[in-house]
């Protein structure tokens, strides 16, 4: 179930923000389509990062694929839990598996995010193209 | 009456030397101050590979949870027996090859080598006796060792060569190593398997520059997932020593505190004290004994092979070098061939590159089309649960034939021959592709990347879906 607090990106990243900070993560769409994660290449603090652009790489069993960033900022804090066990991601992408906090530069950005209802009719759309 | 061949050194060039030119008949003797095998089987490749596999036992045994296998206790190492165990294996190959010159008549004459002439090569012992060996033809095959930093020479206890490293009399805490080329990555991996914190520093952009970027680019995040520190494009600035180790200053302004170094960057060529000039040879710049393509010196009848041409130095290429030698010291006209020289580095997952790099076409303007493919989408990398890895073929963009196959992946280093013979018989990738891999194999990844130089492999989703 996509909870309904947070904004979504069309590269299947959300974000829940917090004031100027904004939690990042993949979507359940995402870790299904990904498979058992095996590593995240985590970002370290302070790297900056532009809205549409990558912020890290999750390599599963399937793909090596690239974590697009819905905002821009500098990273905040990392989930460091990931690095010992990068499976929690596909167990709880949208609490425990949570990538990185990034400060954001320009919270407008934010705006042109989705909210649930149309994420889940975006994906919809995907799939029927 | 037989050539009589004089070789001074028994590595992996001097001693294949000294077999084929007994086997063609020469008188053939050879001068080794050390063991035979040379750095390749006393300091080298045989010694570390032999590391490796004990740590490879290690990983195997901290993951086979994975593989659904129950081991109870903890899984810890004994350094008495991997050193050991790695003594026997190195002990059996030296036998293997003093059986040989047996078998072949070659002598064997204990002493460090030098040119006393055109025809004459001497060997002084330790305890200072000489012996003069009157020779028909000569061939020089002396080889390289570890280069140390100027101002920090080697100590054998907190700056180690790698000739100290694969004594491995301990494991450190932690390592500090200098220079992210084949020896220095080999370390990172077998100090992190065996317990140390490691940290690598490389003075030029990319760990493995030699590589083609793609293979450099894997490895980098392989040495993070080890958690191995890697810091690029900086150079030491300086470095002293402390009660508990070392600190090394580097250009970058970071500071790095560790019980040892291990300094790899790069080897020196043997020519000092071996008296070039009396047998009117010069070296080279770099210490070099210059040679032609039949390994001729400038002087007839003296040959030289190995590191010490400062042509390509890996083990087999001196082999093969050796052999060319050997044959035109007796009549023969072969010529040596660089196209297609296969290379493995044992890093975890290891390497075997074989030809031209892409950056290489780059720089000499080849235009050339690549296909890749990773070992994640191979069956047979998933059942032996090995799926880090990828195979990247380059392809002239006009003829399509095979110029380069690299690999990282599991057994890299031995599936890499086929994109050599590949390579010698002027396949293309079309061809390649078109042959029946058998199935499961990690081979098969090289059929896919051959087929995904035309963007024909199977097992690969369609571009930009």
């Amino acid at each position: 179930m996509n909870p309904d607090d947070i904004k979504y990106h069309r590269e299947h990243a959300w974000i829940r923000v917090e004031g100027k900070n904004a939690t990042i993560g993949i979507t359940d769409f995402a870790q299904q389509q990904l498979g058992d994660i095996v590593y995240v290449d985590i970002p370290e603090a302070e790297t900056e990062v532009d809205a549409d652009s990558e912020l890290c790489e999750i390599e599963s069993t399937k793909a090596t694929s690239p974590v697009i960033s819905p905002v821009s900022g500098s990273v905040l804090e990392v989930n460091e839990d990931l690095e010992d066990s990068p499976e929690i991601i596909n167990e709880d992408p949208y609490g425990n598996g949570w990538l990185v906090v990034i400060a954001m530069s320009d919270p407008a950005e934010v705006n042109d995010l989705m909210n649930r209802d149309e994420y889940e009719k975006f994906l919809k759309e995907e799939e029927e193209r | 009456m037989p050539t009589r061949l004089t070789i001074i050194g028994s590595g992996p060039g001097g001693y294949v030397a000294a077999i084929r030119a007994a086997q063609r008949g020469a008188r053939v003797t050879v001068v080794e101050e050390a063991e035979v095998g040379g750095t390749c089987l006393n300091w080298g490749c045989i010694p570390t590979k032999t590391l490796i596999a004990s740590t490879d036992a290690l990983e195997l045994a901290r993951s086979v949870a994975d593989y659904g296998v129950e081991l109870s206790g903890d899984i810890s190492y004994n350094l008495q027996k991997i050193r050991d165990r790695r003594d026997k294996v190195v002990g059996t190959q030296i036998k293997g090859i003093r059986a040989l010159f047996k078998s072949w008549g070659v002598d064997l004459v204990p002493g460090r080598g030098s040119l006393i002439s055109e025809e004459v090569v001497r060997s002084v012992r330790k305890d200072g006796t000489t012996q003069d060996i009157r020779s028909d033809r000569i061939i020089i095959a002396t080889g390289s060792r570890p280069a140390d930093i100027p101002g920090l020479p080697f100590d054998g206890n907190s700056i180690l060569s790698s000739n100290d490293a694969v004594l491995m009399q301990e494991v450190p805490p932690s390592i500090l190593i200098i220079g992210a080329g084949v020896i220095g990555c080999e370390f990172a991996f077998l100090y992190r398997s065996l317990g140390s914190s490691v940290t690598v520093v490389e003075m030029l952009p990319r760990a493995l520059s030699a590589e083609d970027e793609d293979i450099s680019a894997l490895i980098e995040k392989e040495l993070k997932k080890a958690k191995i520190k890697l810091i690029t494009g900086a150079r030491i600035e300086s470095m002293k020593r402390t009660t508990d180790g070392v600190t090394a200053l580097l250009s970058n302004g970071q500071e790095v505190r560790t019980a040892k170094v291990l300094v790899s960057i790069g080897r020196a060529l043997n020519t000092e004290g071996l008296r070039l000039g009396d047998a009117g040879l010069a070296a080279g710049k770099r210490g070099e004994v210059p040679v032609n393509d039949r390994m001729e010196t400038v002087v007839p009848g003296i040959y030289a092979i190995g590191d010490v041409t400062g042509i390509m130095m890996l083990a087999h290429v001196a082999s093969r070098q050796g052999i060319v030698a050997a044959e035109n010291a007796l009549g023969g006209d072969v010529r040596m061939d660089y196209a297609a020289v296969p290379a493995g580095i044992f890093t975890r997952p290891e390497i075997g590159s074989v030809g031209l790099r892409e950056h290489q076409a780059r720089e000499k303007g080849i235009k050339i089309t690549t296909g890749t493919f990773p070992y994640r989408a191979l069956g047979k990398a998933h059942a032996m649960g090995e799926i880090a890895g990828v195979v990247k073929i380059i392809a002239d963009a006009g003829t399509d034939k095979v110029l380069g196959v690299h690999i990282c992946g599991a057994h890299a280093s031995d599936i890499v021959h086929e994109g050599a013979l590949a390579i010698t018989m002027g396949a293309t990738a079309k061809q390649l592709g078109a042959m029946i891999h058998a199935h499961p194999t990690l081979a098969e990844g090289i059929m896919e990347a051959a087929e995904a130089v035309h963007r024909n492999a199977i097992h690969l989703p369609r571009e930009g879906k």
